[in-house]
């Protein structure tokens, strides 16, 4: 525990804003994956341990696409369309012939994906970390808020990320497929019998929830290093943030998300080996006063 | 079967492999049966919650962490002896399990499987962050110390492998006893239909915090076996692959006959040990292994013998 | 007139909708009584507020004497009020005797035992008693997964005689059966009660039935209770009569 150097950082606007964008970012890239999850989840009713993995899968991607392109725009959408066509794959054969036996069996499919991929990609593009840096495209000047500076690539993610929720989220609310899924969540045999298909929904969605993973790791290669076994790390942090959130809420997921973001960015310079138990901490308090999680509407 | 002839026979068994072995096996056998022993052990313990109570702990490991690093920890200060040590590790693996217990059973199902997990990472990152007592990355270096004891020495293999398959014996025997007792029969009540059991008025939460605690205690017992074999201790005990795989010890087994995870323990531990010899791809192999046996036989070796067994008689177990 | 279960102003509202309105009732001693009425009348309602599954609004649930609105499910238990539920809710992967075993057991609050084998001696023999009463001998030793429909009801039904219940509620013993079956369940339950000598609710849409054996009927509708009586006195009551051709026979049948 670091007390001075963290309230020195409070003394200093250049520091705060500093550690406000670095933790903005980690809580929009949890908020990416976990949302993902939530939104499989919430149709589906399984959850999808695998889905670390697909953001790891989508960092691999972009980093490959963006050194054989150079067009980080190209390397977002390979590795978007690249994580949701991989998913739709994965759900279609694997994921849905476990759809009706209990946990404990779609658990382990998802383990035996998580092995395999990991495995995948040290052959692929080995074991080692992979860097992107910065791409051209986002090779400005720093903007200056405040005291401090801020990477263009550090609003463009925070923004986009908000972005994307909301889109997803509209997709959902004011569209007919929207209403399918709505429907189908409640009640797929109803659906069903309305003669949609609620197979194809079902893949669709988690093919959208995968592409999430996806964008969420094609916007991590810039800013992080690409190495097998990073998924499973903010794997565990997306199930943090939708415990503390409430189970299948996606505005729950997002505010929690930003809150363990700057956990996290704090952390770093108040309590570095500590914000691991902070998380923890708060997830337990969550637990023990609202089970249900900020906006969670019944726990178990 | 009644109980005195099991625990005869088990330990009959027993100790009539252990004596074969010291007669005509050579150190590699030793090694085999003392890690199944332990690992054995392990996937027994889990399947207390995974099969008995129906809930799916994804977070075993933190228990074969917890108890080979207090364990190793207490024994390296020197101040203790290995019995006592062993005692207050099991103090250690007690409060514990309650502490995280009284969280994890809040909630059910896939929930229940997240917050095992995340405790799980939370030991681990405990251990790999606490550098100057646990060593981090490297683990529990210099070896662990093994006083003797009792006229024991533990520093002879030999010696180490007749307590190690004593200690798992009795541990097997006790844990058949549980599941066998009214109280295990409350929690196959639990797995089977809760909500019934609890307007049978069974206190549902309170048997689901002592399957977890006992659980937990076994698990840590696992732990200590594992700190004297190796001597010594390593993050990736209470890492979530170690759950991963244990979860996969008592599928390949079977978790509806008692000793189905045992038998998937030795199943496992064969495979790992042919796949490793055999190529560095281990992970790709695996995985698919799991996927045949779950999207293929979606069962356990044992429980597909007992489905046969139970079309011709009938009783839950 | 001696009462064992006693109903007083019971309210319940979800939203606008009030499922049970004022509700006032009494049940006697080792009485047999059906609660009928068109569906959404409350029936069910009316049951998971006895049982504690939903809590009133107001008005009290007096058992001998005691008020129980509003206590824990497992109390109510407790205290004797046993329910057999809509869709049979049992323990799949046990066999007969294994589940009424376990649910004496657990009755007699024996489950804590480690250092013992189940099933201890005496809980065995008092399973088997019940298994003798609801008829169920024939099929001890077959897991319950794999029992009949009816037998599954049977079980339901046993399972909470385990608990020697004082009142028992039946929600729909015989639904979803056919016509055959039905008669059977319903004889086994008049048997049941006969022998126990424990006070009887169930709620039942087939009238036949309802006008064959029950001693009084309870008429609910809106969540209100229309009308109680003698088989003899609903038949020949206008307001039922209203109700029922009002909204068709057929539909609530």
């Amino acid at each position: 525990m670091n007390a001075e150097a963290l309230l020195g950082c409070f003394a200093a606007p250049a520091c705060i804003v500093t550690q406000v964008s670095a933790g903005m970012i980690i809580g929009m890239l949890i908020f990416l994956v976990a949302s993902g999850v939530t939104l499989i989840f919430g149709v589906l009713k399984v959850v999808n341990f695998a889905h670390g993995s697909f953001y790891m899968l989508g960092a691999y991607l972009a980093l490959t696409v963006y050194g054989a392109s150079g067009s980080y725009t190209l390397a977002v959408l390979a590795a978007v369309v690249g994580v949701g066509l991989f998913g739709t794959i994965f759900e279609r054969f694997f994921m849905s012939r476990v759809y009706n036996a209990d946990v404990l069996m779609q658990l382990l499919v998802c383990y035996a994906f998580i092995l395999i991929l990991d495995d995948v990609v040290k052959i692929v593009w080995g074991g080692d970390f992979l860097k992107m840096g910065m791409p051209r495209e986002f090779a400005l000047p720093p903007i200056k808020v405040w005291d401090g500076y801020v990477p263009p690539f550090y609003a463009f993610l925070t923004v986009f990320a908000v972005a994307i929720a909301v889109l997803v989220g509209a997709l959902l609310r004011f569209t007919q497929f929207g209403k399918i899924v709505r429907a189908a969540a409640v009640n797929r045999q109803m659906v069903s019998v309305l003669g949609i298909n609620t197979s194809l929904v079902y893949a669709l969605i988690f093919g959208l929830g995968s592409m999430l993973a996806g964008l969420a790791g094609a916007l991590a290669a810039p800013v992080r290093a690409a190495v097998p076994g990073m998924g499973f790390e903010i794997l565990i942090e997306c199930f943090i943030v939708t415990i503390i959130g409430g189970m299948g809420s996606m505005a729950g997921a997002f505010i929690a998300a930003i809150g363990i973001g700057l956990i996290r960015s704090f952390g770093s310079i108040g309590f570095p080996l500590a914000s691991e138990g902070v998380m923890f901490a708060i997830m337990a308090i969550m637990l023990l006063v609202r089970p249900a999680g900020l906006f969670g509407r019944k726990a178990s | 079967m009644t109980a005195r002839m099991e625990n005869i026979i088990g330990i009959l068994l027993a100790v009539a492999v252990t004596a074969a072995t010291l007669a005509f096996g050579g150190k590699a056998l030793l090694d085999v049966l003392m890690r199944l022993a332990i690992f054995g052990l392990l996937a027994l313990s889990l399947n207390i919650l995974v099969g008995y109570t129906g809930l799916v702990s994804f977070g075993h490991a933190m228990f074969f962490g917890l108890g080979s690093y207090t364990f190793g920890l207490l024994m390296q200060s020197g101040a203790v002896s290995i019995p006592v040590a062993a005692l207050l590790t099991l103090v250690a693996a007690l409060v514990w399990g309650g502490v995280v217990g009284m969280f994890c059973i809040r909630l059910d199902d896939i929930y229940f499987s997240f917050l095992t997990l995340a405790f799980q990472m939370l030991l681990y990152s405990i251990i790999v962050g606490f550098v100057s007592l646990t060593g981090g990355d490297q683990g529990l270096m210099g070896g662990i110390p093994r006083p003797p004891f009792l006229g024991l020495d533990l520093t002879d293999p030999r010696q180490l492998f007749v307590v190690t398959m004593a200690v798992f014996v009795t541990c097997v025997l006790i844990i058949r006893q549980i599941v066998q007792s009214p109280f295990g029969f409350a929690l196959r009540m639990i797995r089977d239909n809760a909500e019934r059991a609890r307007f049978l008025g069974l206190p549902v939460q309170r048997y689901k915090l002592i399957a977890f605690v006992l659980s937990g205690l076994f698990g840590s017992i696992s732990g200590i076996l594992m700190s004297l074999y190796v001597s010594g201790a390593y993050p990736n005990f209470a890492f979530w692959s170690t759950s991963g795989d244990v979860i996969f010890m008592i599928i390949l087994g079977g978790i509806t006959v008692f000793l189905g995870p045992l038998i998937g323990a030795a199943v496992f531990l064969l495979l790992n040990d042919n796949i490793t010899r055999m190529t560095e791809h281990h992970g790709i192999v695996m995985g698919v292994v799991l996927l045949a046996v779950v999207l293929g036989l979606r069962k356990g070796f044992l429980d597909l013998l007992d489905d046969w067994w139970r079309a011709r008689a009938g009783a839950v177990r | 007139m001696t009462v064992r279960l006693s109903i007083v102003g019971l309210m319940k509202r979800f939203g606008g909708v009030v499922a049970s309105d004022n509700v006032t009732l009494d049940f006697a001693p080792g009485s047999l009584t059906a609660v009928i009425g068109p569906n959404g009348a409350g029936k069910t309602t009316f049951f998971n507020l006895i049982t504690g599954k939903l809590k009133p609004d107001a008005g009290q649930i007096l058992l001998d004497g005691v008020d129980i609105a509003g206590r824990s499910q497992s109390e109510i238990v407790r205290r004797g009020i046993g329910r057999a539920f809509q869709v049979a809710s049992i323990f799949p992967r046990f066999t007969v005797e294994e589940a009424l075993t376990a649910a004496v057991l657990t009755h007699r609050q024996q489950t804590s035992s480690m250092l013992r084998r189940f099933p201890l001696p005496l809980a065995l023999a008092r399973a088997r008693e019940i298994m003798a009463l609801a008829g169920l001998e024939r099929v001890a030793s077959t897991p319950s997964r794999f029992l009949s429909h009816g037998d599954q009801k049977l079980l339901d039904i046993a399972l909470a005689l385990a608990l020697e219940p004082k009142v028992l509620l039946l929600d729909e013993p015989t639904a979803g059966m056919g016509p055959e079956e039905r008669w059977q369940m319903i004889e086994r339950v008049q048997t049941l009660w006969r022998e126990v000598g424990m006070t009887l609710v169930f709620i039942e849409h087939d009238m036949d039935i309802v006008f064959k054996i029950a001693q009084t009927i309870r008429v609910l509708r809106y969540g209100k209770v229309l009308a109680e009586g003698t088989p003899d006195e609903i038949r020949s009551n206008a307001d039922v009569i209203e109700a029922y051709l009002g909204t068709s026979l057929e539909a609530s049948a």
